[in-house]
């Protein structure tokens, strides 16, 4: 059984129907992508999981749970943390404020101890700033304390939405190393991005969504060597 | 539609509605003879064709539309604040807050011409309060006059908002201010003696005693003042919690102090219940009754967002100004006429109820108060509200569940506002629909604002301003408005985040100031907005 399963998901925002009957699937312990243009619903996607959005139709299991009818907050608890577009982050909160609310949820304080000790690992730039109101981060400080953020949840799913999004190249390299470190340490992702060639080239599989619908899918090795892929997502003619 | 634009529209919609509320409890007109007072302008004279109250009422409604103008022509954040956009987006909001205008003036003239007595159903509008506000001309007519007038007035806000509300000048000074400012308290022995934490018990002590021993002073006037200023500081820091913390703009405010009010009425006063209770047993539960209102209206209002949010609580506090003043429920509620000889506190069975006692009692309350906001913007809940207050999906993406915070702001500040409300009557042995009027809301919202947002000592420092000065100023007669008007108007220029904002707001004003930008990044212009 998958640790992730959307079956044929419909979401509509008003009359704009931004979902047209998305499946796909995360297996325990993967890295898997999904790709598309600006506007293709990625971020949509993302928001129907984690509850932020209801669908109309279709199913969301999460090991066989069906998530339909829970409420975002119910949905963190299961879970599920989410690294949202833009990165989000608290801006009149300090580093550590936000770090916080990242536990929010969580009641065994030893337990968020040790996973602050984690991310502090993990980013240690977020450490030196711990006390650094966050809105006065650079962008890739952002990012970093977004991810960080959300691990503080100890999620055994996380949901990242274009992570390298507004990130100067060498930053954008590194994210993809802590998100790979980050899967290897034992959380299952699911990354949402435009930047294809990256994406990738660090998980496992991968689909193609365009204008709310999924168009491929494959192992990352053969997306990037699929011709309508490299045309339209990796800049090769 | 472009950013601005939108800006521009919702800020003449939210514009066009102010005006029409500030007609249907003739506020205008109010307004029009206190303009009339100040500058003496004689009744019978007239100004451009026009009478010196009719002239008076322009010079009021010219200001709103200006005001509308300064804030319909806010810059986008993204946008350069160009003279086009600022006389574009003024000219909008105005015409939108024009048409909302005009249109009422042509509803209320033609149903006037008609023969409808409006009077009957809104006691204040009478025929001869729509003919002043028609100008004494067709529905039509004054329709379009509105219409342009208020365009016109939207531009030239756009321009006042452009050359001075944003200009650089303003921003000088309130460097130069907090440069003055913190060369005093950041000076090396004032630092010290901060530090000490003696000091911090001295000055407590020394507040306490103060306040115990003021009362005794001042004489019943006075108290009856500082009482009231209590009241509103009561007030403040309820509306500061569901505003100032959890971000929700609550216009209705006024109904939970309504309920305070009404229930130390109904069961201490000998009429219309005859219920005589203690008022021990009272307070309780009138704070419980006003926090659990608090609860029923916050279930179906809180999932509107903003503007909408706004519009309903206000309607909320509205009518049930209207139902206690309802004839058909005289008997239960003792109607236009209100509630008389509502109890006072009895303390080891002295009865409790001269202006001295009633001083300290409502300082009793606000410490109480002040305590509690205290504790709560330090624990889970107050960081949870902070959360929300910033980015309300982000926080639910967090497993904050955003519905129960909000009700818990909404009834924490409810019942806030019902404990004023018991003091309040308690303490003028007295209520009645009068005292409940959305006024109330407007001056604790006032409060708030000025006082700085999300602060105790602001909220306190705005009920001395809002509630203190105007007494002060008292001595200055006539020009006490206006000089109560041109002091609030400077102070908003020159300390925009209030008096003493909370510290997350200063925070994001300071950043904003140094506006140097973060070392590795072009991107944190592209990167945060959402697609
Ligand atoms: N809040 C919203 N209101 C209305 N339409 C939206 C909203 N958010 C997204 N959309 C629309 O839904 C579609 C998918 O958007 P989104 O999921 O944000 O795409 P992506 O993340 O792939 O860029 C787009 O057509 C977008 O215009
Ligand atoms: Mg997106």
């Amino acid at each position: 059984m998958p640790m992730l399963e959307v079956h044929n998901i419909h979401t509509y925002y008003d009359n704009i129907h931004a979902l047209k009957g998305v499946s796909l699937s995360v297996e325990q312990g993967e890295i898997v992508t999904l790709i598309g243009g600006n506007g293709a619903g990625k971020t949509t996607t993302l928001r129907s999981i984690s509850g932020l959005r209801k669908t109309s139709r279709g199913s969301i299991r999460l090991n066989g749970e069906e998530l339909g009818a829970y409420k975002p907050h119910e949905i963190v608890s299961k879970s599920v943390s989410m690294v949202p577009e833009g990165r989000g982050v608290f801006a009149r909160l300090s580093v550590a404020e936000n770090l916080d609310m990242g536990a929010y949820i969580r009641r065994d304080r030893k337990g968020v101890e040790a996973d602050l000790e984690r991310v502090f690992e993990i980013f240690p730039r977020l450490k030196e700033r711990r006390k650094q109101v966050a809105g006065t981060l650079s962008g890739g400080e952002q990012q970093m304390l977004a991810i960080g953020r959300a691990l503080m949840a100890h999620p055994t799913l996380l949901l990242l939405d274009e992570p390298s999004m507004g990130l100067a190249p060498i930053l954008v390299e590194s994210i993809f190393e802590t998100i790979q470190q980050i899967n290897q340490e034992g959380t299952t992702i699911l990354l949402v991005e435009q930047n294809a060639l990256m994406a990738l080239s660090v998980a496992n599989r991968g689909y193609v969504l365009q204008t709310g619908e999924i168009v491929l899918s494959d192992t990352a090795a053969n997306l990037k060597q699929n011709e309508m892929v490299q045309k339209a997502y990796l800049g090769m003619e | 539609m472009k950013a601005y634009l939108k800006n521009a529209a919702t800020a003449g919609i939210i514009f066009g509605i102010i005006t029409t509320f500030l007609f249907l409890i003739n506020f205008i007109g109010t307004a029009a003879d206190l303009i009339g007072d100040i500058t003496k302008s004689r009744p019978g004279s007239s100004i451009l064709g026009l009478s010196a109250v009719m002239f008076n009422q322009l010079i009021f409604l010219g200001l709103i539309g200006i005001w509308a103008g300064a804030r319909g022509s806010r810059k986008d954040s993204r946008l350069e604040d160009t003279w086009k956009h600022v006389l574009i987006g003024g000219a909008l909001a105005g015409a939108v807050h024009g048409l909302i205008a005009g249109s009422l003036a042509f509803l209320v003239g033609s149903l006037n011409t008609a023969g409808v007595k409006i009077n009957e159903y809104l006691s204040q509008i009478l025929p001869e309060v729509i003919r002043i506000f028609l100008l004494n001309k067709t529905p039509l007519q004054g329709a379009l006059f509105y219409l342009v007038f208020m365009t016109l007035m939207g531009m030239l806000g756009g321009l006042f908002g452009r050359g001075v509300l944003r200009s650089t000048w303003r921003k000088n000074i309130g460097a130069r201010r907090k440069e003055l400012w913190n060369s005093l308290t950041h000076h090396e022995k004032v630092l010290k003696i901060r530090a000490n934490p003696l000091t911090r018990y001295v000055v407590y002590g020394l507040l306490l005693l103060f306040v115990f021993l003021m009362p005794l002073q001042i004489g019943q006037y006075w108290n009856y003042t500082v009482g009231t200023i209590g009241i509103y500081v009561l007030l403040g820091l309820g509306l500061n919690i569901v505003v100032g913390m959890a971000g929700l703009l609550d216009l209705g405010y006024v109904a939970f102090f309504a309920i305070g009010a009404y229930s130390v009425a109904l069961l201490t006063a000998p009429t219309p219940h005859n219920l005589q209770w203690s008022f021990w047993l009272v307070l309780p539960i009138g704070i419980i009754l006003a926090s659990l209102t608090g609860i029923l209206l916050g279930i179906p209002v809180l999932r509107m967002r903003g503007d909408y949010l706004a519009i309903v609580t206000l309607g909320f506090g509205e009518i049930i100004r209207i139902l206690s003043k309802s004839v058909l429920l005289t008997p239960f509620s003792g109607g236009p006429k209100g509630v008389f000889n509502v109890g006072a506190p009895t303390l080891f069975g002295k009865p409790f109820n001269s202006d001295v006692n009633f001083v300290w009692l409502i300082t009793l309350g606000c410490l109480l108060v002040i305590f509690v906001t205290n504790r709560l913007q330090n624990s889970r809940v107050g960081r949870a509200w902070e959360a929300m207050r910033e980015d309300e999906t982000v926080a639910q993406a967090m497993g904050i569940n955003t519905l129960t915070h909000k009700l818990m702001a909404f009834a924490i500040g409810a019942a806030f506002a019902g404990l004023g409300g018991i003091l309040f009557a308690s303490r003028n042995q007295f209520t009645g629909p009068e005292d409940h009027s959305l006024m109330v809301s407007i001056n604790v919202l006032s409060l708030v604002i000025v006082g700085g947002m999300g602060s105790i000592p602001g909220v306190i420092a705005g009920a001395f301003v809002l509630k203190g000065l105007p007494e002060i100023l008292r001595q200055l007669e006539n020009y006490r408005v206006l000089f109560f008007g041109v002091l609030l108007v400077v102070m908003m220029v020159i300390r925009p985040e209030g008096l003493i904002p909370g510290s997350r707001q200063k925070l994001e004003l300071q950043h904003t100031d140094k506006s140097q930008a973060p070392p590795d990044t072009a991107d944190a212009s592209e990167g945060s907005s959402p697609s």
